[in-house]
């Protein structure tokens, strides 16, 4: 085995497909710095400013009336123009630099936004408010931050707060990524079977040796990511490890940043076993790099095609594939909600994952393979 | 050549990839016509209740207000704004109840004209366009719904000069072909795009698997290299075979609409100008066509010097991608992106003029890009030739 392990290191090491690799990687984390900086991101005056408009606009489709408590205004009217003055406030209190103003009047919003949901008429102004999911977790954040006494981040570049972006839209593309860099895993060695009959070990050895290898290879590009970021250490500091991020993990709560990034890898590890172990047995079935590419994608989407699927199969694993969907609660803001837990969704991976190596050690063998 | 480039066609044709990437195309369009097009709610639509409830709240107002030295000037301007805009109102609402489309068609072009006219210009906070405009979260609410009307005002002009029949599919641009308008303005070319990069990734280095059944070929390298090209820009194109059924089901559900509606185009400041439909998709079509030879030219090029599959890939998604890196909207007032050829890669959006909409700019033009496009392609073609014509150069 660990001579197997040897012969595979020697070979991947001047594999092309792992340079790339190594490259888009780098140009992911750069590009993405640029994106945060060009959009802006974390900007509270635009921010502000966005949902100051919002707010005109739903007040857009009342009359102007009297807005006190004794006015002739319905609930929800008398509920905007409040929202209105609290994000006006908001505003201000950035201007004038004064934060507990300011976490104040985001306490008080979310208050007055989980009233405003059950009031008569919501339905007409849903579109410019956030949800109900968004307000929670905007609430739990502004609750934590309210105890601890944080101060409020404004620069979204600093080391730790870029990774958190980082790690949060990593989720969504991770899956898809591990599948490109796989899914001809297998492919180069059926092209020459005779080789592979020749290794004195047996299949699924071999197999677990190859799984081993790549997966060292991708724990590679994880360090890559830490590393890329590093300049940030040097031109925007270091940021706060400890700054909360909201998130839906069963419960409305807050993970601070090095905690959701441990959740990220996590997810990430598994995410990878998986996808490698699913390329191999689809590489052994298929017989093509690109037809395993199609179907790892089409497993993957199908969830968000039929949605329904997530309620009637809790336990597919390819639910838990994007697990920044899955922390940010979207899952239960569906039409049929679905309350999927991040740690249910390891579980069912590392299940998954055993079932494979299963499979793996059963059905496959040297003796049916054919030279693709 | 014609005897290779038919054993290459056949080959690409039963390439297990391939055919997959049909079928999925395929699913797609299906996908889209039976789920998702059904459920298209656009901003403007054809709703007289609207309509009504507007004109009826502003009629009101105009019966029952008096002017006098203590009026309020907002007042004052309401009921000297109102007027007209209720004479167009009217005058849908008139027709819309009658049937007649057409009036319908020139009473909301003259009102969508005068609506941008009062709220961009003279709005002052006060007036708003479609609340649909301002869904959360979007901070260039007001430029889309300036953008929204002076497009609507435009396109409804072209209406009333049309010769064929109008419907209100038409208006609420639900037909086949308006569909697939909509759709080049957003994911269709990058679709095709992407579609493209995976039917050429293999082309070249498939033969790998048996390399000596081709040394023997009276061809040179560079030769065989343009017919690998060929076929694959002429597979590409056929992908629009699979998508087009899509398009069949929704025109029998919506009609198929008319290849002589009007287009209308973003020429710069303000001002729109009328397409014909058979026109704008003969520009697209020649942009996509334009594209796929791009990127053919580049993966050919990437696949005689990297000569990895994976590396293929990357390489011409980098090039698909890169407009994520500097895009932002009012970029293009600073900066000069035209002459990116990446920025060209929404092919709807740049022959609509929408993208120079984005980019505040006037540059992003279908001829510019047909330039930019066409010279990239010739670079990547011409490095490939010298490439493939150095002696000690070796194909696989």
């Amino acid at each position: 085995m660990w001579n197997m392990l040897k012969t595979f290191f020697i070979l991947e090491k001047s594999n092309k497909r792992n340079i790339f690799a190594c490259i888009s990687v780098a140009i992911f984390v750069f590009g993405l710095m640029f994106f945060v900086k060009t959009e802006d991101l974390g900007n509270a005056v635009k921010e502000k400013s966005g949902e100051y408009q919002s707010l005109s606009s739903a007040l857009s489709q009342y009359q102007n009336v009297d807005a006190t408590d004794s006015g002739n205004g319905s609930n929800l009217y008398k509920n905007l123009v409040l929202q209105q003055l609290l994000v006006s406030k908001q505003r201000m209190a950035i201007k004038m630099d004064r934060p507990e103003l300011f976490m104040d009047a985001a306490i008080e919003l979310t208050d007055l936004r989980t009233k405003s949901f059950g009031m008569e008429g919501f339905d007409n102004v849903e579109s410019y408010l956030p949800s109900k999911i968004e307000n929670q977790l905007d609430r739990v954040f502004y609750d934590y931050m309210n105890q601890t006494g944080i101060p409020l981040s404004i620069d979204s570049l600093t080391f730790f707060q870029f990774l958190s972006y980082l790690f949060v839209v990593l989720g969504s593309v991770w899956f898809v990524f591990i599948s490109i860099y796989t899914c001809g895993i297998m492919i180069e060695d059926f092209q020459h079977t005779s080789l592979i009959k020749g290794y004195p070990i047996t299949f699924d050895k071999y197999v677990i040796a190859k799984s081993i290898a790549t997966m060292l290879i991708v724990g590679v590009f994880i360090v890559e990511i830490f590393i890329f970021s590093l300049p940030l250490l040097y031109f925007k500091g270091v940021g706060n490890p400890s700054y909360p991020i909201p998130v839906f993990d069963g419960v409305f709560t807050v993970y601070p940043i090095y905690k959701y990034i441990g959740v990220a890898i996590l997810y990430m590890i598994f995410i990878s076993i998986f996808t490698i172990l699913l390329s191999v047995i689809l590489n052994v079935l298929l017989k093509n790099m690109y037809l395993t590419l199609f179907v790892e994608l089409l497993l993957f989407i199908v969830p968000m095609l039929f949605p329904n699927m997530m309620n009637l199969i809790p336990y597919n694993p390819f639910n838990y594939m994007n697990y920044s969907h899955l922390l940010n609660g979207q899952t239960p803001d569906l039409a049929n909600p679905v309350v999927l837990n991040a740690t249910h969704g390891l579980i069912y991976i590392g299940m998954s994952i055993v079932l494979m190596v299963v499979a793996v050690k059963i059905f496959l063998t040297t003796g049916k393979l054919k030279r693709v | 050549m014609w005897a290779y480039f038919k054993l290459e066609f056949f080959q690409f044709m039963r390439n297990k990839k391939n055919i997959a990437i049909y079928v999925i195309l395929l699913f797609f369009s299906c996908y889209f016509a039976i789920k998702i097009a059904p459920t298209y709610n656009p901003i403007e639509k054809v709703e007289v209740n609207e309509i009504e409830a507007r004109y009826e709240t502003r009629e009101e107002f105009l019966n029952n207000v008096v002017i006098n030295d203590g009026t309020h000037h907002l007042t004052r301007y309401a009921a000297a704004i109102f007027p007209e805009w209720n004479e167009y109102d009217k005058q849908r609402l008139d027709a819309i109840n009658q049937n007649n489309l057409k009036e319908y068609a020139e009473a909301t072009y003259k009102w969508y004209a005068y609506s941008d006219n009062m709220i961009f210009y003279r709005g002052g906070g006060v007036l708003y366009y479609n609340p649909g405009y301002y869904t959360f979260g979007n901070n260039y609410a007001t430029m889309d719904g300036h953008f929204g009307y002076l497009y609507n005002a435009s396109r409804y002009e072209g209406y009333t000069e049309v010769n064929s029949d109008l419907t209100i599919n038409i208006f609420e641009e639900r037909t086949a072909l308006q569909t697939l308008q909509r759709l080049l303005n957003s994911y269709l070319p990058l679709i095709l795009i992407v579609s493209c990069i995976l039917f050429t990734v293999d082309i070249v280095l498939k033969d790998r698997r048996n390399p000596t059944l081709l040394q023997g070929l009276p061809l040179s390298d560079w030769r065989k290299l343009m017919v690998k090209g060929f076929v694959s820009l002429l597979g590409s194109v056929l992908a629009i075979i699979p998508l087009s059924v899509g398009l069949l089901i929704i025109g029998v559900q919506n009609g198929f609409g008319d290849f002589g509606l009007p287009v209308p185009i973003y020429i710069a400041d303000d001002i729109f100008s009328n397409r014909m439909m058979w026109e704008y998709l003969i520009q697209n079509m020649l942009l996509i066509i334009f594209w796929f030879s791009l990127i053919i030219s580049l993966v050919l090029l990437a696949s005689v010097t990297l000569k990895n599959e994976f590396a293929n890939l990357f390489v011409a998604s980098v090039l698909v991608l890169a407009e994520l890196m500097y895009f932002n909207r009012g970029i293009g007032a600073i900066k000069d992106f035209h002459w990116y050829p990446t920025s060209y890669v929404q092919v709807g959006q740049i022959t609509s003029g929408y993208r120079n909409y984005l980019y505040a700019s006037e540059a992003l033009t279908f001829g510019s890009g047909l330039a930019i496009i066409g010279l990239c392609t010739c670079m990547f073609l011409f490095f490939t030739f010298l490439l493939s014509n150095r002696r000690k150069f070796k194909l696989l």
